[in-house]
């Protein structure tokens, strides 16, 4: 056969020398690409719009889970105590404060701390719209918010009918400007100051009070509460506590460590909401449409090829040799195309960060399943659109 | 010479032979391919404004079902599902004004109420609508308006069949607990969930007055729903309503009301932009896989094409006939993804439970978009058959 006369064929039965047409390979799809900037760059246009698809609809799959969590990220807490009835955040439930008296005498415990959460109708005393608004009552001096402009102001939370806001606070609720007097639920209080931190999915807006405040607002008392933020001693054996807290504490109410409540509250917004189902299909569909982007332009570069693939066939070349240059050919148009795309993906997420505040961010395991993804469909397209190389015969090509 | 050459170039220039059709159906797998690829496009697009259309009908569920001419609710509301209501001594005014036939009120409450779950036993916040039973149905849901003559045994309620299904009201349950009292389901309406109820019940407003301790009579009301004496102008009977009231109510039409909640919901929802950027992301990659598809087929076909301009064919001859080609790929992966998009609406939509249909709309503004990006990729690959140079291709 002609497999003698050139390259592959024969060089396979040389131990030792494998890598070799790899290379010979890699040589080729590399040529092949150089050969015509125009079209590579084109294609490389193509792959790349594809993957930052795929990145942004992964960003939307993931941003809402992690904006379930912008709060509870930004409290200081190892272990969270809520009501067995606790669903997510915004809607806690609640459990007797005598839970929390118990806990803070578990053997290290260092801190045990309420926090209060009641909706209020946020009204200029001049009239207009009552907007719903979301508070929370603590005690400045727990610390539970590890947020620099929240702990800088905290004598200001102290003064009576003195609230902050966030400063996402969506602009119907007017100036957030110190001083601006305004009615929660018919108690006129004062703005005192704004804090950056984001409003999550907790309302359109948020209103952080101490807890004398809260109560004067809401008509509440320091029993119930909605969430007890616990603090566990230096060098005390974080499982050790957790396990004698859960064996001490009635069964009114369960503990979260940071791991397990990530999991609730992403499993939360996932299934229990359609946000799981809406964005997991955008992204299968963008999966798809990637896919057919790398198929189409490589289907279109071998197409383009076909006489040469059709003599490198007639001079003895291998369906499987030329697999490979095809095969290889997809990875680097892949690969290149990839770093952009993800440089890309984190620009677009930092805008998303900038403008939402959720805590969107590209872990190296997205990047990686991404990454795998982008491989293991341009490996597919690769194979195919070697159907067309297969039956390309020399003899019709010219 | 020239002026007999004239008229056979008119002559062949409108196209006898369906030179673009006749490409289209040339090569029957680039063809499916061609489609294929576009198809997807097409389907991502569809997709992203079905959701974004969905997410909006969602939030007017409720809204859309009111049954009525006027509407009085709380002038401070600044959107109908939120809990805003005033004082029931103003319905008295209302019948006095003239005109009206029926003032009756309907009573709700978004976060207060507590439904224990078959499923899991636990309590789960639901939406809760209070009407009275005897009085002409305020919602002209199936379901609802003929079955609320059942809710004038107390402590019993209509449940959402289509409420999402931890709440488990989809199921068998025929009693459950609401705020710790035990209720009777004695029939379903199917509503759906929105961005902030995943469930609703509707009940009499003697069984919600019981939940507040108190009489209905004294209940506050979230809207008065008006129904005119036939014949009456709406907006006249709106103005003599507005006059009568004080000013701390609002009178409004239903489609004004609609309008309350859509406004809301365009202005302050983070869900619509996310979707038209997906829609744009679609339009960029089906404009992507066009140019390749009409730059592949041209280039395929240049010989042919300089032929045709070497027996004296015009380029605008040629570009027309690409641009037609392009536009009936266009179609061509249109019309797959359409009806396929009918299926993903249907799978997802039951699945999610969010009100997707295909509409004209939705359908007018796809298939704009998707010739919008064939032509558009046309336009950009056909300057190559301007270029053919007739004496170079051979």
């Amino acid at each position: 056969m002609a497999s003698h006369i050139i390259g592959f064929g024969d060089t396979v039965l040389d131990s030792g020398a494998m890598r070799r047409p790899l290379r010979v390979a890699a040589r080729l799809a590399w040529r092949i690409l150089v050969h015509e900037k125009g079209r590579s760059a084109l294609a490389l246009v193509g792959v790349f719009i594809a993957i930052l698809l795929v990145f942004i609809q992964l960003g939307f799959f993931i941003a809402v889970p992690q904006g379930g969590m912008l709060v509870y990220d930004n409290m200081r807490f190892d272990l969270l105590l809520v009501s067995t009835n606790y669903q997510f955040q915004a809607q806690p439930w609640q459990f007797p404060h005598a839970r929390l008296t118990d806990a803070a005498k578990v053997v290290g415990v260092a801190q045990a701390t309420p926090i209060y959460f009641a909706g209020a109708a946020w009204q200029d005393p001049s009239g207009g719209t009552r907007l719903d608004v979301f508070l929370i009552g603590f005690d400045p001096a727990a610390r539970p918010f590890a947020v620099d402009d929240i702990e800088r102001q905290s004598d200001i939370l102290g003064k009576t009918d003195t609230i902050l806001v966030d400063d996402m606070t969506r602009p119907i609720f007017g100036p957030l400007t110190v001083g601006r007097r305004v009615d929660l639920d018919d108690r006129r209080v004062t703005i005192g100051g704004t804090y950056h931190l984001g409003t999550g999915f907790l309302g359109l807006g948020v209103v952080l009070m101490d807890e004398a405040n809260f109560f004067r607002v809401t008509h509440r008392r320091q029993d119930p509460v909605n969430l007890g933020l616990i603090t566990v001693a230096p060098g005390a054996d974080k499982d050790k506590v957790a396990a004698e807290l859960r064996q001490k504490l009635g069964d009114d109410v369960q503990l979260f460590d940071r791991a397990e409540l990530t999991a609730h509250e992403s499993a939360y917004w996932t299934s229990r909401t359609s946000v799981g189902l809406i964005f997991g299909s955008g992204l299968v569909v963008s999966l798809i449409v990637g896919l057919m982007v790398l198929y189409q332009t490589l289907a279109t570069q071998i197409a383009r090829h076909l006489p040469e693939f059709a003599t490198l066939k007639a001079i003895g070349y291998r369906d499987a040799s030329l697999a490979m240059v095809v095969t290889i050919e997809s990875l680097i148009l892949a690969i290149a195309a990839f770093i952009p795309a993800a440089v890309a993906a984190m620009a677009v997420y930092a805008l998303i960060r900038s403008e939402t505040l959720l805590p969107l961010a590209l872990s190296p395991t997205n990047v990686g399943l991404v990454l795998a993804a982008v491989v293991i469909i341009s490996v597919g397209s690769a194979c195919l659109s070697l159907s067309a190389l297969r039956r390309a015969d020399p003899a019709e090509i010219f | 010479m020239l002026a007999a050459l004239a008229p056979s170039r008119l002559q062949f220039a409108p196209s006898r032979v369906p030179l673009a059709w006749r490409n289209l159906v040339a090569d029957k797998r680039r063809l499916l391919r061609a489609s294929a690829g576009i198809a997807f496009a097409v389907l991502l697009m569809l997709v992203q404004l079905g959701f974004e259309r969905g997410f909006f009908a969602a939030s007017l569920n409720a809204v859309v079902m009111l049954d009525g001419d006027l509407f009085v609710i709380n002038a401070s509301k600044y959107r109908f599902g939120t809990r805003n209501p005033f004082a029931p001594r103003e319905l008295e005014t209302m019948r006095t004004v003239s005109g009206v036939a029926t003032v009756t009120p309907l009573y709700a409450a978004w976060m207060d109420f507590f439904w224990t779950s078959p499923v899991d036993d636990r309590p789960h916040l639901v939406r809760v609508f209070a009407i009275d039973p005897e009085a002409v149905p305020v919602f002209s849901l199936p379901g609802i308006a003929d079955q609320q003559a059942l809710l004038k045994t107390d402590d019993t309620v209509l449940v959402d069949s289509r409420a999402r299904s931890f709440l488990g009201m989809d199921g068998s349950v025929t009693e459950t607990k609401l705020n710790g009292t035990t209720v009777k389901i004695v029939g379903r309406f199917p509503l759906g969930p929105d961005f902030m109820s995943d469930g609703t019940l509707v009940m009499s407003a003697r069984t919600f007055a019981k939940f507040y301790r108190t009489t209905p009579a004294a209940l506050p009301v979230e809207t008065a729903v008006i129904r005119l004496k036939s014949g009456e102008d709406v907006a006249a009977a709106q103005r003599r309503l507005a006059g009568a009231l004080p000013a701390s109510l609002r009178v409004m039409t239903k489609s004004e009301i609609v309008e309350l909640e859509r406004d809301f919901q365009a202005k302050l929802s983070s869900a619509a932009p996310i979707f038209w950027l997906g829609t744009l992301v679609g339009f960029i990659v089906g404009t992507l896989i066009s140019y390749q598809i009409i730059y592949t087929e041209l280039m395929d076909r240049l010989p042919q094409y300089a032929t045709l301009k070497g027996i004296g064919y015009g380029n605008g001859y040629l570009i027309a006939s690409v641009l037609r080609q392009a536009l009936l790929t266009g179609i061509a992966g249109y019309v797959p993804a359409w009806l396929l998009c009918l299926a993903v609406y249907k799978i997802v939509g039951n699945i999610a439970l969010l009100p997707l249909a295909m509409t004209l709309q939705l359908t007018l503004v796809s298939l704009g978009l998707t010739l919008g990006m064939c032509l558009f990729a046309a336009l950009i690959a056909v300057r190559r058959v301007i270029a053919a140079d007739p004496a170079e291709v051979f």
